[in-house]
């Protein structure tokens, strides 16, 4: 069953890559359809970040909490270094130490 | 250039990458045990599915005990982003002969995808281009699936209060800040972001891809009334 669902996620994802690629590929994306998907990365990271930074164990987390203010702090180093490294460090960084202070 | 050369530039080029990647492969490996994969289960993901983010999305609603349209339909909405990849590629590979083109598909991954398609910009006569982006991916793909076996193999020694799943929402902070540039983009994260929040106890887990949706609608129609102005 669950080889089944590995197997169909993998060949859905390898559709995504190749579909432009095949010989059924169009000239390009429709416009209308290049604006749509355009929000595809945003929107579907965004939505994986805020329950991971806001809940804990199901439950919201108080403002002050260390992931909250690990988060804010790495996002405020994304927008000024746009380095995946620098930001992982930062927050982490963050992450432990008010954890170390506050817990 | 040759064939050789044009390779081994894109594995060089791919190389500084892997500092980001691994940690996120470490993580992955170990939330897929914690999420009740097997071993194999967990290391076929990384083979079969390889995408990061995905295959931990994957991992959390296994997890969640999430039914099989919503672990499917979620995986396919998280890399109906890879569609746009393809298109930007079609151009350089258009050409190809088919069996080249199913190889590099298989590759085209975020991380494989951004290194290549800059080097192609920036140099539209480059030879060779498929050896490059092979470099790229082969590259990418082998750090991905070494960092997935350590979290595998290590998982039990990696102590649970360093917290290291937070690695994952920090690496996506990391991507999705720096694009936020206009209204459109900022609409598209604040309702996904929020729907994420507020659906967390709808049925079967389905909120990622309602958040998803609801993000791209928000996204789309911002942008519709921006270029309605213009």
């Amino acid at each position: 069953m669950i080889w089944a669902v590995i197997i169909l996620s993998g060949l859905l994802t390898f559709a995504a890559r190749f579909i432009m690629l095949s010989p059924l590929a169009p000239k390009s994306i429709p416009d209308a359809a290049a604006r749509v998907l355009r929000f595809v990365p945003v929107a579907v990271l965004s939505a994986i970040i805020t329950p991971s930074v806001f809940l804990s164990g199901g439950a919201a987390v108080p403002l002050w909490d260390a992931q909250v203010i690990a988060a804010a702090v790495a996002a405020a180093v994304a927008l000024i270094s746009r380095s995946v490294l620098i930001t992982l460090i930062a927050g982490m960084a963050t992450l432990w130490s008010v954890g170390y202070f506050l817990g | 250039m040759t064939a050789r050369a044009a390779f081994w530039r894109g594995v060089l080029d791919e190389a500084p990458l892997l500092i980001g990647v691994a940690p996120f492969g470490l993580v992955y490996g170990v939330l897929a045990l914690a999420s009740g994969l097997s071993p194999w289960q967990a290391f076929a993901l990384s083979f079969i599915l390889f995408g990061g983010a995905s295959q931990i999305v994957f991992a959390q609603l296994w997890a969640a005990l999430a039914p099989v349209f919503v672990l499917a339909g979620s995986v396919f909405v998280l890399n109906l982003r890879h569609v746009l990849y393809s298109a930007a590629m079609a151009p350089y590979f258009r050409a190809l002969p088919l069996r080249w083109r199913i190889v590099l598909a298989y590759f085209l991954t975020d991380e494989a995808f951004a290194i290549s398609i800059s080097k192609f910009q920036s140099q539209p006569d480059m030879p060779h281009k498929r050896y490059y982006f092979l470099g790229t991916g082969l590259t990418l793909w082998s750090g991905w699936q070494l960092s997935t076996l350590g979290g595998i193999w290590l998982g039990d020694l990696i102590p649970p209060a360093l917290n290291l799943g937070f690695a994952i929402p920090l690496t996506f902070i990391a991507l999705v800040v720096p694009v936020l540039r206009g209204r459109a983009e900022l609409a598209a994260a604040a309702v996904a972001g929020v729907v994420a929040l507020l659906g967390q106890s709808l049925p079967w887990n389905t909120w990622i891809i309602l958040a998803a949706i609801c993000g791209i609608i928000a996204g789309w129609a911002v942008d519709k009334t921006q270029r309605g102005r213009v």
